[in-house]
């Protein structure tokens, strides 16, 4: 019996970050030392709601279905949505707000929950973590307030008459299956599937997708939603311990210098 | 990688394959046979432009061809040497690039490619290092910038493998301190350079193609540039032959370094007692037919013996680098191509095997490397020639 039999269609909602890409920038804090100075750093899509994205997409297509993507973001998202659909996703929903900036995870994914909680949906895909702050929150806190089963850390997964068979990553190659039913929440790890490219063609095309912007002002959270549970203390650079120093030069003058180091502390006399 | 979807070609995709000669085509397999990635890989233009005549007219095959059966597209160099070979005006390079324009557009590419692509649109270089790193290799040369209010007399344009790989930035300060002693005014960019956008180009990604071109000639135009020199022959045959500039001139070094030969401001007065061979590479040679000024930069230098290898000007040897390869890691690869060109200039003696691209550079000082001829075969950009031969020590 095939494992796809069962299965109709899926309506998939997707929760995608725009992130910095820092791996080649200097991240200095800001005056305040609550954040850190991100001007001049492209931002994209995080990594691993990228594969997220991919891993709906494939559902997609092989069931049919619909694919969302919802993004809270305190900047201009525009560029990653249509990277979204360019590659497939059908619609968008975007809460753009510079006072996201401040929000932590709870108040991220209560945001999430005002206007997921009103859509039909079968499955939720998150990233499992988001590169630029690395808490692994958000889903499982939407999870826990659409009171829907969620799984972490998912690296495969497949559809069994209705109800999901996932593989999450463990220690030491250990590999765990858990089945739920869905509706479910899912976190995805990064290795899951190859993501496809969006072109610049494809992205011009995704413009004609419905992308439906929400005011944070108007929805609805209760009295002390938006009080977070987390308080960013300060950002600072770790203090300087050990040294690698890189020594240019010919073997010669290299050996040389490498002499010189060794003799001023002490260890060739 | 796994296949999307769609098996046959959409009207759409059929659009982009309209106007390439494939009809043309009576298969002698001139093409195959002078492909430098043919045997190596699952690259057979000959049977790619046979496939594509079945998959856009409606004559039938049994089985059914498929999008899938198009193989060996990302192994292509673009070196041209099929379209240079084919008697009958078939361009087998043309259709590769526009099968890769359909996969691009599918989304169904290598991720080292999409990663190389990405970088280009984010960081404007294929490495997706910051745009401030750009200008590191003139640090020290105190070289101008052009200024939008005068006009800017030379404009000295890197590229991106010159500007970031260490051993490449050789090339850009060999040239940038040979034009300063010869006194001749030029200006860099730094970090207000982007991408050229010539690997975009061969990969098929005509929309990131555009938005480039767009972004440079504006650039081009704020700064009234009308003269450019590159040392990258493939930034030099993008802007001369892909973008649409009107009276502009664009110089690859080694025609700048000939005229300056011709009009005597380059005079040659120490020997260099050395066996040079000259490795002429794709996008100059076969792709803009400069095949002398190198040869008589060369021999200029008095001392120089310069020995042509078994394969050269057009029916030179790709080094393997080009169109995007060096992004995609082969499979079932048997040789690399740089490895034969290596073993054609120890065969004829070869002291300095001479380049005038920075891929060639990269691509044969590797090969240099792996055979363990580092003791007898030295790999140089003509510029770094000249600066040894007139201002550093031999």
């Amino acid at each position: 019996m095939s494992y796809e039999l069962g299965v109709k269609s899926l309506d998939i909602i997707v929760c995608v970050k725009s992130v910095p890409i820092t791996t080649e920038a200097e991240l200095i804090p800001d005056k305040t030392r609550k954040s850190v100075i991100l001007d001049n750093i492209p931002f994209d899509i995080n990594e691993w709601d990228e594969y997220a994205l991919e891993e709906a997409i494939r559902l997609k297509e092989r069931f049919g279905g619909n694919v969302t993507v919802i993004s809270v973001s305190s900047r201009d998202i525009d560029e990653v949505i249509l990277k979204c659909l360019a590659k497939g996703a059908d619609r968008a929903i975007k809460v753009v707000d510079r006072s996201i900036m401040e929000y932590d995870a709870y108040i991220i994914a209560r945001i999430l929950h005002s206007i997921i909680k009103n859509m039909k949906y079968d499955l939720i895909l998150c990233g499992a973590q988001a590169s630029d702050d690395g808490y692994a929150l958000v889903g499982v806190m939407l999870a826990s307030l659409l009171r829907i089963p969620y799984v972490t850390m998912v690296k495969r997964l497949e559809l069994i008459n209705g109800s999901l068979r996932t593989i999450r990553e463990l220690e030491e190659g250990l590999e765990e299956i858990v089945e739920v039913e869905l509706p479910a929440l899912l976190t995805i790890q990064t290795g899951i599937n190859e993501p496809r490219y969006a072109s610049i063609m494809a992205m011009r095309r995704a413009r004609q997708k419905e992308i439906v912007a929400f005011d944070l002002k108007s929805i609805n959270l209760a009295e002390g939603d938006f009080d977070g549970w987390i308080r960013i203390q300060e950002f600072f650079t770790p203090e300087k311990k050990k040294e690698c120093i890189m020594l240019q030069g010919d073997m010669d003058e290299i050996t040389t210098k490498v002499v010189e180091i060794l003799r001023q502390r002490g260890i060739l006399k | 990688m796994k296949m999307y979807s769609k098996v046959f070609l959409e009207k759409e995709e059929l659009k982009v394959l309209k106007g390439l000669n494939f009809n043309f085509c009576i298969q002698c397999g001139k093409c195959t046979a002078s492909c430098p990635m043919f045997l190596r890989t699952k690259l057979n233009p000959r049977t790619l432009v046979r496939k594509t005549l079945y998959l856009v007219s409606q004559l039938k095959t049994h089985p059914p061809l498929s999008i899938s059966d198009i193989d060996g597209v990302w192994d292509c160099t673009t070196c041209n040497t099929c379209t240079i070979q084919c008697p009958r005006d078939v361009k087998p390079m043309d259709i590769i690039i526009s099968f890769r324009e359909i996969f691009i557009e599918r989304g169904n590419i290598p991720p080292t490619i999409s990663k190389a692509l990405e970088n280009i649109y984010k960081f404007s270089n294929p490495f997706g290092l910051s745009s401030t790193k750009r200008a590191e290799w003139a640090r020290d040369l105190n070289i101008k910038k052009p200024s939008k209010e005068s006009k800017t007399d030379l404009l000295y344009f890197a590229g991106c493998i010159t500007s970031y790989d260490n051993r490449a930035q050789n090339i850009a300060r060999s040239l940038a301190m040979l034009l300063k002693n010869l006194e001749i005014d030029f200006s860099i960019l730094a970090e207000n350079e982007n991408c050229c956008g010539s690997e975009v180009y061969s990969l098929g990604e005509r929309g990131l193609f555009e938005v480039i071109m767009g972004k440079n000639i504006e650039c081009f135009q704020q700064y009234k540039i009308d003269k450019i020199v590159t040392t990258c022959p493939h930034c030099f045959n993008t802007f001369k032959n892909r973008y649409k500039l009107n009276n502009m001139e664009i110089l690859h070094s080694t025609q700048l370094l000939s005229d300056l030969i011709d009009k005597g401001k380059i005079n040659f007065s120490r020997r260099m007692e050395k066996k040079i061979a000259f490795h002429d590479p794709c996008y100059l040679g076969k792709h803009n037919n400069i095949f002398e000024e190198p040869r008589k930069i060369l021999e200029n230098i008095p001392g120089v013996t310069l020995l042509e290898l078994e394969h050269s000007r057009k029916n030179s040897l790709c080094c393997g680098g080009g169109g995007g390869r060096t992004w995609y890691e082969t499979t079932g690869e048997i040789s690399r191509p740089s490895e034969d060109r290596i073993k054609e200039a120890i065969d004829v003696g070869a002291e300095i095997l001479a380049v005038a691209c920075p891929f060639c550079l990269l691509e044969l000082e590797d090969a240099v490397k792996r055979m363990e001829y580092e003791n007898r075969l030295q790999v140089l950009d003509i510029v770094e020639i000249i600066f040894r031969s007139l201002l550093s020590e031999l």
